[in-house]
């Protein structure tokens, strides 16, 4: 098989980076080794939310320009703060392009509300979900909090625990359907995903809106969580329709059904580009032709490679196994590249769990161009994107998504430029 | 308010529980204080071996003996928590065959049943045991689940009229001349103090005891040493496994409900430390390397934590490895130990021992107030352990396979107490099939403070995940009731997940780190959780 | 020593950690609550049963094994293997009723019934008989038989294609499975058609039995290994002493003959896996490197939606045949969105899964007849019949398309 790029891995990253080419005519193979970290959405994309030393962000571009200055090894810092901007704003564009409707802006954070009522800095969030211009300005006095009958990966007492210290009133409102006791008749599969398809249901969608109405008809908000639209797009304005009070969606735990959708939006405009995505393979190893890839090897595909001009490594972190960690060493499997990680494992954590862990900021090495480094040697035709580069810690500084976006269209950008030259 | 009682119990470890069982079977008004949970301290870490007696046969037949005859009586009257896996004796190579002679001679002096199988024999009967061997014995051995053990004696004792207080620290022994009358207790959860008073205040506290005993200006002499063990993802070994040799580090697996556990290390440590163990590297690589001589199976499986506890052994001299003290049983009435009246102290001795040192210790009690009420301990079963499995599973046939046969194993019969409509019978805990009626029968009976507490009684957060699925869960279940309650259980739910960081972080590294990165994402990233401050503990 | 330096559990079951991903995929858990689910059902049980064999739960006989659990799986956890093996390691091992034997036995009721095909495909189809099958048997009587041919594969083989196939220069060996041999010989004739185009024989295997994908969902394991031993006992033999590949035109008997042998089966094929191949992928490579070229006549518009079945998404083999139909002049190829037909095999034809096997199909239905296609086309016979049972279309093999065009 032979590609113009192919990419390894089919999260954020991998996508991105394969539907900016698509977009710019190039053939493109996705190769990825199950579904992606995407499932675990909060339903919003964080660009930059903290600096490495626990101060706050108000402006990610800004925030940018500091890391560039403080921290050298940061990929913002090495994609340069000018990039960077132009990167954020071609995301939020990509992210619309492929149908996923987001809003925010890359100069001023907004605050999304997770599961447990917290408020967290963010950059763009998908509409329909609930945000605040601060923790303490949410659009509403007195909310009604509904929950699924028996679903406990939503915790309404928790959001109005939080809720609460900000002086607004909360009620709840209990939401069961025959469908749904047909689900719960399994002791396990009362999950988000699960339930949302009781709701594809027009006769669902309907009754959910008969349920919450009258509970909600003395707020002057209602929220849902996010167990509506798994595979229809029209859910919230069906409810919104029936239900006079404002509604705003929140997120759940896993699955993330606003995830869900946001893998599989990118990976319809993938293929709608005329992107090959191969899903459930993994590759096993690489053939080189002086310092570039020549083809790779797959578990499926045996004796028949894929050949490209440009690769791209985008296989994500520990969780998807794009870093792996031996007692005293972290290998990235794919190509052997080289890491940045201490081997004294007593360095990679420290006892509290919430601390900033050393671990997290572990990767692969790559140089100014985001080009993987394997032994000492950049590899040419070889970039790195998303959660398994160097450097960062997603979660602590809030720039998961945006890392894996930017460098995604960092490494999309070099391979465009590349065949120009 | 200041309460009077017959006896103060100072420790809810397997001991002190076992006292307050056996002094309110005998009439006998009983206050147990806990500073924090039931089975915190060496009751819940170590093996959960039902020992034979027979690693002690060679060296201390006394011990030998006390184990085999409460081995027996465990089957009997703790049925539910006991597993009946039976252990071998497994000699390698390089250990020679000439102790196994021995081995055998002095377990049938003790009394203790053996049988020595041919090697192929062994490799059949335990597919896990390292093939190499070249000798098998075959002993009663077992395993018992310390938190079952203990909670069914707190529950037996609490029916029987007990007082049982947990999470109330003992700050001072009230003295009156030469004699104890009483505590002063400071509760950590209303955060106040108050006096208790008794005629005969027992010094149950384990390895705390020494410090118990201070406050009267009383030694007793410790000796702290740390063991660590080993957890593993599932269940390796159907028997118990043991290396048939003098007994030394990392010789025992054990196989105990869903997981197998290898241990133990043995090194002393300093008393400022017995509420801080930590796990060095050094200790992870010599229970690897010694389990892997057992089992070498565990090479390529997944361990889920490590985890230390601290020895409560009497120093008779200082041995440093603190293999060579005496696990007997030490019973000191400090009446005529040191002149002071209304204060013994129970200590020694083991987990399998318990129910022996609470009656030793209730008989001394006894004498000192003049009752004459015989111990019953060993005949009456525990609450959950009166009937047949097969008969509680009849009864509750209607629930799910698997979460019934766990909920019976958690349970014993008292598994019929759970209640099972379609939302009870959801799954908070998947890896263990913790449902949300046991949860909630746990919180109702089980005198359940935060999510630690939980776990110990349900097993929610011990399986594969750590928690990482299944906390928020139970933290949301525990946090329904009313906005104070979300708030603490929000706060706690933090701590769990510090609790299960510090006993994953010791081996953190291929599934597991994958499973800490993705827990990570979960609790810090999607639901914006941070360290807060427990209101509790 | 070894201080797990792989980090990777030698217990596949281990490397889950929980992340429910593959619940979201589970076609039958979306349908049938009375499925545990892929992740209780297979590692998180797998951990209970091997505490315990009696944590076994009979309710895993409602995994379609269609796998979809394991290309979705981040952790490469074999969980549909996991849910296989532990029904044959702790289900019951007897399973002979009278339903299943006949549903699994594809062998032995095809050779009873060629014979009298107009016979039999009369008998089954008439509505009494039906419902005497559905009551008697338990086979829902919604259910229609696939019709069998009159006269085997083998049998029109032998006396009309044996001789000429030795003539040509390169060989290659094939698997033909039950369908083609019972009930749609056409297929392998087409399959010839197209080898001989590009001027290669087409030869038999010494001995074949049916893969034995049946046998394994109906808990006849036994029949299912021994089968298995001689099918790769002839496979072996036209490998590595006729130097021969082995292709087929089942994705099913592809992918038990590939992964279910050594993963469920315990037989090990590591010697001979690589040369067993799906007709359209060896065909894919023959183009590819240009031995050859394929001549068309018929380039008529043609608009084909193509359904993957769920274990050509498993061997994620799908792209050679919708590249080789994109190679057909005149086709339009239309790539359904890769979902369940809720056949599966035997699954769908008993009484007690037609709901499920229906209700898991639905999304698929719905994506064909809003297609706008002409014709449907699959790599998998089972799949074929569910969609012609189930919408209005017409469903072909992706080589059957492709030699009705051909010069």
């Amino acid at each position: 098989m032979r590609f113009d790029t192919v990419i390894i891995g089919g999260g954020l990253a991998g996508m991105t980076c394969g539907i900016r080419l698509a977009e710019a005519g190039r053939s493109c193979a996705i190769i990825s080794q199950g579904q992606s970290a995407l499932h675990f959405s909060s339903g919003s994309f964080d660009l930059l939310s903290k600096l490495p030393d626990g101060s706050d962000v108000q402006d990610p571009l800004e925030g940018i320009a500091a890391l560039e200055r403080t921290n050298p090894e940061h990929p913002y810092a090495v994609m340069g703060a000018e990039r960077c901007e132009r990167y954020a704003r071609e995301a939020a564009e990509l992210l619309r392009r492929a149908g996923i409707s987001v809003a925010g802006d890359c100069r001023g954070n907004h605050f999304r509300i997770t599961p447990m009522g917290k408020a967290r800095a963010t950059w763009l969030t998908i509409d329909g979900y609930l945000t605040a211009e601060a923790p303490d300005r949410l659009p509403f006095r007195k909310v009604c909090i509904a929950n699924v009958e028996g679903f406990l990966d939503f915790y309404p007492e928790f959001i109005a625990e939080e809720f609460r210290k900000y002086g607004i009133e909360c009620t709840f409102a209990s939401v069961n359907l025959p469908d749904l006791e047909q689900i719960r008749q399994n002791p396990s599969e009362m999950r988000s995903a699960n339930i949302a398809r009781v709701f594809d249901h027009e006769r669902n969608l309907v009754a959910l809106a008969a349920q919450v109405r009258d509970a909600a008809a003395a707020c002057d908000a209602l929220i849902l969580p996010a167990i509506i639209g798994l595979n229809r797009n029209d859910s919230l304005e069906v409810l919104r329709a029936k239900i006079p009070t404002p509604l705003y969606l929140l997120p759940t735990l896993p699955p993330s059904i606003p995830g869900i959708r946001a893998q599989q939006a990118l990976q319809h405009r993938f293929r709608a580009l005329g992107g090959e995505y191969f899903l459930g393979d993994s590759v096993l190893r690489a053939e080189y032709d002086g310092n570039s890839v020549k083809r790779i090897f797959t578990a499926n595909h045996g004796n028949i490679p894929f050949e490209a001009d440009h690769f791209v490594l985008a296989t994500g972190s520990f969780f998807s196994r794009g870093l792996v960690a031996t007692p005293d060493r972290i290998v990235e499997p794919v190509f052997g590249a080289d890491t940045v990680a201490t081997s004294d494992r007593s360095q990679w954590y420290t006892l509290r769990f919430f601390d900033r862990q050393n671990y997290q900021a572990f990767g692969v090495r790559t140089d100014a161009a985001l080009h993987v480094v394997r032994e000492g040697r950049a590899i040419g035709n070889l970039y790195g994107a998303g959660a398994g580069l160097a450097g960062f810690h997603p979660v602590q500084e809030g720039c998961g998504a945006g890392v894996s976006l930017l460098s995604a269209l960092f490494a999309a950008d070099e391979i465009l430029n590349s065949h120009q030259s | 308010m200041n309460q009077t009682y017959d006896v103060i119990i100072i420790g809810g470890g397997a001991t002190g529980a076992g006292i307050a069982r056996d002094c309110s079977l005998r009439g006998i008004r009983s206050l147990l204080l806990e500073r924090s949970d039931i089975a915190t301290g060496a009751t819940g870490r170590n093996h959960g071996l039902l020992h034979s007696g027979a690693r002690y046969a060679v060296t201390d037949q006394e011990s030998a003996k006390e184990c085999i005859r409460e081995n027996m009586i465990l089957r009997r009257i703790a049925a539910h928590c006991v597993e009946e896996t039976d252990g071998l004796f497994i000699t390698l190579p390089e250990d020679g065959l000439e102790y196994q002679a021995r081995f055998v001679e002095a377990c049938r002096t003790a009394g203790i049943r053996t049988e020595i199988l041919d090697p192929a024999l062994a490799r059949r009967l335990e597919p896990a045991a390292n093939p190499a061997l070249i000798g098998a014995v075959r002993v009663p051995d077992g395993a018992v689940d310390p938190f079952r053990l203990t909670s069914s004696n707190i529950l037996d004792a609490r029916a029987h009229g007990a007082e049982i207080r947990t999470y109330t620290e003992v700050r001072e022994l009230l003295r009156e001349q030469d004699r104890i009358v009483g505590v002063r207790v400071y509760d950590h959860r209303t955060h106040s103090e108050e006096n208790c008073y008794a005629r005969v205040v027992v010094n149950a506290g384990g390895i705390w005891g020494h410090g118990i005993a201070a406050k009267a200006g009383i030694v007793v002499n410790m000796l702290p040493a740390k063991g660590a063990l080993l957890i593993f993802g599932h269940r390796v070994n159907r028997m118990v496994l043991n290396r048939c040799r003098k007994p030394a580090d990392a010789d025992i697996l054990v196989p105990g409900d869903t997981i197998s556990l290898i241990g133990t290390t043995s090194s002393k440590v300093p008393f400022d430390q017995i509420d801080n163990m930590i796990i060095t590297p050094e200790e992870v690589d010599i229970l690897l390397r010694e389990g892997e001589k057992l089992s070498p199976q565990l090479a390529t499986t997944r361990i889920l934590r490590a985890y230390a506890g601290v020895r409560p052994l009497v120093a008779s001299d200082d041995d440093p490895s603190g293999r060579t003290v005496s696990r007997g049983i030490v019973l000191l009435d400090h009446a005529t130990r040191d002149g002071m009246e209304g204060f013994i102290t129970i200590t020694g001795g083991k987990l399998m021992t318990y129910r022996l040192m609470a009656e030793w210790a209730t008989d001394l009690i006894c004498r000192k107030i003049g009752s004459t009420e015989k111990c019953r301990t060993a005949e009456i079963p525990l609450p959950g352990s009166a009937e047949k499995r097969e008969e509680v599973e009849k009864k509750i046939r209607h629930k799910p396979l698997t979460q019934r046969r766990s909920a019976i194993s958690r349970h014993g019969a008292l598994a019929e107490q759970i209640g099972d409509d379609s939302l009870g019978n959801s799954l908070v805990c998947e890896c263990e099939e913790v449902s949300i009626g046991e949860v909630e029968y746990a919180m109702e009976h089980l005198a359940v403070n935060n999510l630690v507490d939980l776990r110990r009684r349900t097993r929610v957060g011990m399986g594969t995940c750590q928690g990482e699925l299944c906390a928020c869960r139970a933290a949301g279940l525990m946090g329904r009731r009313d906005a104070v309650c979300a708030r603490k259980a929000k706060a706690d739910l933090a701590s769990f997940l510090n609790e299960r960081w510090k006993g994953m972080q010791p081996i953190a590294w291929g599934d597991t780190l994958r499973e800490s990165e993705y827990t990570t994402w979960v609790y810090e990233g999607v639901c914006g959780l941070s360290d807060e401050k427990t209101a509790a503990q | 020593m070894n201080i797990q330096q792989n980090t990777v559990s030698e217990n596949n079951f281990e490397q889950c950690i929980k992340c429910t991903v593959c619940t979201v995929y589970c076609p039958v858990a979306a349908v049938n609550p009375a499925f545990p689910g892929p992740k209780q059902a297979g590692p998180d049980g797998e951990r209970l049963r091997l505490k315990q064999p009696d944590y076994f739960d009979a309710a895993l006989k409602y995994c379609m094994n269609c796998k979809r659990c394991e290309v979705a799986c981040p952790s490469n956890v074999r969980i549909g293997d996991i849910i296989q093996a532990a029904r044959i390691k702790y289900g019951p091992q007897r399973n002979t009723s009278p339903r299943n034997f006949v549903l699994a036995n594809t062998d032995l009721v095809g050779t009873l019934a060629t014979p009298f095909a107009p016979i039999v495909n009369t008998a089954v189809a008439l509505k009494p008989v039906r419902l005497v099958m559905d009551r008697v048997m338990g086979i829902d009587h919604r259910r229609v038989f696939p019709k069998y041919a009159h006269g085997t594969f083998t049998s029109w083989y032998r006396k009309h294609a044996a001789a000429a196939q030795e003539a040509f220069p390169r060989q290659v060996s094939y698997f033909h499975g039950c369908y083609v041999n019972y009930n749609n010989p056409q297929l392998g004739k087409d399959l010839i058609r197209i080898m001989n185009a590009l001027e290669y024989g087409v030869r038999l295997l010494d001995r074949e039995k049916c893969c034995g994908v049946a046998l394994i969902s109906n808990g006849l394991y036994k029949q299912a290994r021994r089968q298995a031993e001689t099918n790769l006992a002839s496979i072996r033999t036209a490998v590595n002493d006729r130097k021969m590949d082995v292709i087929t035109t089942s994705s099913t008997c592809t992918f038990t003959l590939r992964d279910e042998y050594p993963h469920v089966l315990d037989l090990g094929n590591e010697d001979v896996r690589d040369h067993i191949e799906l007709a359209t992928r060896y065909l894919y490579r023959l183009l590819q490197k240009n031995r050859g070229q394929l001549k068309f006549k018929d380039t008529t518009p043609l608009r084909v939606a193509y359904h993957t079945p769920c274990h050509m998404e498993k061997m994620g083999w799908a792209y050679y045949s919708i590249e080789l139909l994109r190679m057909i002049p005149g086709v339009e190829v239309i790539v359904l969105d890769s979902q369940c037909c809720g056949i599966a095999g035997t699954y769908g034809f008993k009484k007690e899964n037609y709901r499920t096997s229906q209700a898991v199909g639905e999304g698929l239905f719905r994506q064909i007849e809003a297609s706008g296609a002409d014709l449907v086309a699959t790599d998998c016979e089972t799949c074929k019949w569910q969609i012609e049972m189930s919408t209005s279309k017409r469903c072909e093999h992706p080589l059957s398309i492709l030699a009705s065009r051909l010069a």
